[in-house]
């Protein structure tokens, strides 16, 4: 799917829905409410995958009762909620008070056809802490593929639509974990992971197969792909794109010490979303640059966590930010990550904040555009979870099924699936 | 004196050693920068005016160490010692000098001077030592230690030559000297005890043998409890703690109650239990309710160590006086099977236990003769007690004789808040089962039931399921059905094919009540559990569509998230 159609389909569709339609006239539909009436909110974004993905149309009606979807009746699906623990409600007569109803506010009928198909870049083994993204895709009932460094740099991100960055860190420093965690199994695992897929594939070192690696997303986003990455992924990915020429890395990751001039020789117009960072030069502060707001592992810098607000979007004039924010809740309490959040001063010109904490110089959710793609980052590493710990067990969504931080991760995987109609000349 | 006359003084005798301080500051910012050159040349201007000053020739010590220029400190040090010959902080670094210059005759030659001017002093000894042990040279200074043990007799040194040994990695000998050391200081008693507590595991039984080697003092052996205890080897430790009991000692109380303390860090079973001995055995040592609370303590640390016959001993032997032991007593000797002595113990007229204590133990009596199918000296034992858990007693005594009638409304009476909340989940499934079935009396049900109460679980199945066939089948037969099903699913082994027949056999009849969907659940679970999760998950997805109201519905789904793995364990 290529960005720029899919926003001429946006547009041309907003003004189409206008025209009475044949289509929503005869075809009998169900409504998955998003709201608080709904029993399963990350389930119901499985229903309406599952749905496009069986060659059904379905719409998100955004603003619409917390984003609600529509959905065509049919048994099959009836069956599928029911299962889920979904509620639906059969909205054959009332759709045409609906559709008024969503004309005359801030709110808008998407289309959506194709059913993303969904990749996650995540190493082959577990590590010891949960990934967001891949508990939700799970939970929803989301088909996804796990793919990693060779597949990357063998050019298969092309065959997905969505890629989703696990807790990578493309500084090839291990998250900064080497020296805190010595001697730790996952770790060295981890290590020898990295350094014989860099040796396999031909790098010197791992950071410079993840700068490899972080190239090649950027040109997968900027010919179309859409990018979603939480966690350190976001922080990282856009440092190892501007540190392209420099060493940033620490002695333990590549056998030399960084660069002493690495901040000044940056290249932040290759970055997705950050410019002007320094960089965290002590190898034992598991921080990489002054971009996290929150800093976490940073001593006394570290901040308290808050809540993020969403931005309320013009549904029928900026239709992908509204399709990315939402929610039945608009205030979210706040979750720590290895990068947390944003720093403001920190965000390239142009950038789109979903998300923010009031009154706080960091923010919590962007998005923007690169090329014929987009990319989004999410910081924080569970939403559920504030506060997770390497070894933690992993959340279980069956206990937090109207996730109002996971639906904001659903909202992304869902949104590539959004109708690209050409706008008529 | 007027105030200010006293602070004219107080700032007299404070200004030489402000004055040194002020001296050498300026060094001490520099050596904290790193400017260790710069540092010693403060330093040196200070000694040049004030020869003896003890901060600056230490600061020079440090900061000529690194830029290797400890010769230039020699000659200062020298003519400062000359100065205070008395001054033991100068022979020591005096000492130190020599050891950095790497001259061993000398430093003992100078070592041996300063003692035989402090004749009855370890100090020459220990800081010769202690020189050459920061040099690493840990035979020289063994020697050392062992000149001054030698010349000043008894165990001197010890402490030094058990940290030297440690070191090194000598454990044993560190046991050794440590053993010596709390024997002559007990107070270093707990430093010692933490520092062989870090003996690799591989010397653990060394160095546990040299610390309780015959002969050793009781110190040393207690110490060696305390070293097993944080090893992790309870019986061990109170194997070495015991023979030190055997008399009376001042310091026994302190040294069990440390003992019992370090125990509680173990939640093994001998950990408990030899957390109960030695509580025990302290609580003979305090008087009052002191020592009363120690020994109920000890008893629960015994019975949970499953030393029956060691709480019973401690309970024994003060029962007579105290109601608490004697109701533990009692209670031990129910859960003991010694029904019969119990009954007589709890039925003695002159007995301090309360009236509290005295239902509990008539509950646990009743419940204990249920268990050996005693059905009417279980009534008996529970007298004309009225409290709700004696209703409820009661009427689990009816279900079982088969007055289904009586069951029914002794649990309703007792409501469903009488006792724990097991106990009252319980009475509450058996009242909804008990609602399906329309007779007033089924002797067959009691029994099976009473089997299964019995812990007969495959006699139960079989007479459970007897039972279901003289009833109706939507009058209680699928849930007598279903109890007998879930029997089987937690018996496990070829108890499963059983719980698969039931469950099946309660699907496929179906109907109303709330057993086909339990039993599908159950069904699915038992699935799941023996790693068939493609075979539960058409069960669950019936179940979930087929009731669509069942409280069974939320559960179902999250095994159905787990069979389809789309939630983690937990």
């Amino acid at each position: 799917m290529k960005r720029r159609a899919f926003l001429k389909t946006v547009g041309a569709y907003s003004f189409a829905s206008i025209i009475p339609s044949f289509h929503h006239s005869i075809i009998p539909s169900l409504l998955v409410p998003m709201d608080d009436a709904q029993t399963d909110h990350l389930k119901a974004y499985g229903l309406t995958y599952r749905a496009i993905q069986a060659g059904l149309k379905a719409e998100w009606l955004l603003n619409y009762r917390g984003g609600s979807f529509l959905i065509p009746d049919l048994d099959a699906l009836r069956r599928d909620a029911a299962l889920n623990g979904i509620r639906t409600e059969p909205v054959d007569s009332a759709m045409t008070t609906v559709r008024g109803e969503i004309e005359a506010s801030n709110m808008d009928a998407v289309p959506l056809e194709k059913a993303p198909k969904v990749a996650v870049y995540a190493p082959p083994n577990a590590a010891p802490w949960d990934d967001a993204v891949t508990m939700a895709l799970q939970y929803a009932g989301i088909p996804f593929t796990k793919i990693w460094d060779p597949e990357v740099m063998t050019g298969s991100l092309k065959d997905y639509d969505w890629l989703h960055l696990h807790h990578e860190d493309f500084t090839g420093q291990y998250s900064k974990f080497f020296l805190i965690y010595s001697g730790m199994s996952w770790l060295a695992e981890m290590v020898q992971r990295n350094s014989d897929t860099a040796k396999r594939l031909g790098f010197q070192t791992v950071p410079d197969l993840k700068k490899s690696v972080a190239r090649s997303i950027h040109s997968y986003v900027g010919n179309g792909g859409f990018l979603f990455a939480m966690c350190t992924a976001t922080e990282t990915i856009d440092l190892a794109l501007a540190a392209h020429d420099v060493d940033i890395a620490a002695t333990f990751a590549d056998g030399t010490p960084l660069d002493p001039d690495a901040d000044a020789k940056l290249d932040w117009s290759q970055a997705f979303a950050f410019t002007g960072g320094h960089i965290e030069t002590n190898p034992l502060v598991a921080s990489f640059s002054d971009i996290d707001g929150h800093q976490v592992n940073g001593g006394a810098r570290r901040q308290p966590l808050g809540a993020f607000k969403l931005f309320n979007f013009s549904a029928k004039i900026d239709p992908v930010p509204t399709m990315l924010v939402q929610n039945h809740r608009q205030v979210i309490p706040d979750f720590y990550g290895l990068t947390t959040s944003f720093n403001r001063n920190r965000l390239k010109p142009g950038v789109t904040i979903l998300a923010e904490e009031e009154g706080a110089p960091w923010v919590k959710y962007v998005h923007g555009d690169l090329g014929k793609g987009t990319w989004t980052f999410f910081g924080g590493h569970d939403p559920e979870d504030p506060q997770h710990q390497i070894g933690d067990p992993a959340t279980d969504l069956s206990l937090h099924p109207h996730s109002p931080g996971y639906r904001l991760i659903l909202n992304n995987v869902l949104f590539p699936a959004a109708k690209k109609k050409e706008l008529k000349t | 004196m007027s105030r200010s006359i006293r602070l004219a003084l107080g700032l007299i005798v404070a200004l030489p050693a402000l004055v040194r301080a002020q001296a050498i500051g300026p060094g001490f910012e520099l050596e904290r920068s790193g400017r260790y050159a710069d540092a010693a040349s403060v330093y040196f201007t200070t000694i040049r005016s004030d020869p003896t000053n003890i901060p600056a020739l230490l600061g020079l010590e440090r900061t000529l160490f690194v830029l290797s220029r400890v010769s230039e400190l020699l000659p200062l040090v020298q003519n400062a010692r000359a100065r205070q010959p008395d001054s033991p902080a100068l022979r020591s670094l005096e000492l130190r000098v020599y050891a950095a210059l790497n001259e061993p005759d000398s430093l003992e030659a100078i070592a041996r001077r300063w003692a035989a001017s402090a004749p009855q002093s370890e100090a020459p000894y220990r800081e010769w030592g202690l020189a050459l042990a920061d040099r690493r040279m840990w035979d020289e200074a063994r020697r050392a230690f062992l000149v001054g043990r030698r010349t000043l007799g008894g165990d001197v040194l010890a402490i030094e030559l058990a940290e030297l040994e440690q070191r090194v990695g000598n454990w044993e000998a560190s046991a050794t000297e440590w053993g010596r050391a709390v024997t002559r200081l007990p107070d270093v008693e707990p430093n010692a005890a933490s520092q062989l507590a870090d003996a690799p595991a591989p010397m653990h039984d060394r160095v546990a043998r040299a610390l309780t080697a015959p002969g050793v003092s009781v110190r040393t052996r207690r110490m060696a409890s305390e070293v097993l205890l944080t090893w992790g080897q309870p019986n061990e430790a109170w194997a070495a703690m015991e023979p030190t009991l055997a008399t009376t000692d001042t310091e026994a109380p302190t040294a069990l109650r440390r003992f019992a303390d370090l125990a509680g860090a173990l939640t093994t079973p001998d950990g408990h239990r030899v957390r109960g001995l030695a509580l025990a055995r302290w609580a003979d040592m305090m008087p009052g309710s002191s020592g009363g609370r120690a020994r109920a303590e000890a008893v629960r640390e015994l019975l949970d160590g499953g030393d029956k016959a060691a709480a019973r001993r401690v309970l024994e032997a003060h029962a007579d006086s105290n109601g608490i032991a004697q109701a533990a007593l009692i209670h031990l000797l129910i859960a003991d099977n010694q029904l019969d002595i119990a009954e007589e113990r709890l039925s003695a007229p002159a007995t301090a236990i309360t009236a509290d204590d005295r239902a509990t133990l008539r509950l646990a009596l009743a419940r204990a003769r249920v268990g050996r199918g005693e059905l009417d000296r279980a009534a008996a034992a529970l007298g004309n007690d009225s409290s709700v858990a004696a209703i409820a007693q009661r009427g689990w005594i009816d279900l079982y004789r088969g007055n289904l009638r009586n069951a029914m409304e002794a649990f309703r009476l007792a409501g469903p808040y009488a006792l724990d909340r097991a106990a009252a989940t319980d009475r509450t499934a058996m009242m909804a089962l008990l609602q399906r079935i329309q007779q007033e009396s089924s002797p067959h049900l009691g029994a099976a039931l009473l089997t299964l109460a019995r812990g007969d679980s495959v006699a139960a199945i079989a007479a459970l399921r007897r039972a279901a066939a003289r009833l109706p089948e939507q009058g209680g037969r699928l849930e007598v059905l279903l109890i007998a099903g879930q029997v089987a699913a937690q018996k496990g082994g070829d108890q499963e094919l059983t719980a698969i027949a039931l469950f099946d056999e309660i699907v496929r009849i179906g109907g109303e009540g709330a057993a086909p969907p339990a039993a599908e659940l159950e069904w699915s679970r038992l699935l799941v559990r023996s790693g068939r999760s493609a075979e539960a998950i058409p069960h669950l997805e019936h179940l979930i569509l087929t009731y669509p109201n069942s409280a069974f519905v939320p559960e179902a789904r999250r095994v159905l998230e787990r069979a389809k793995g789309a939630i983690p364990k937990s």
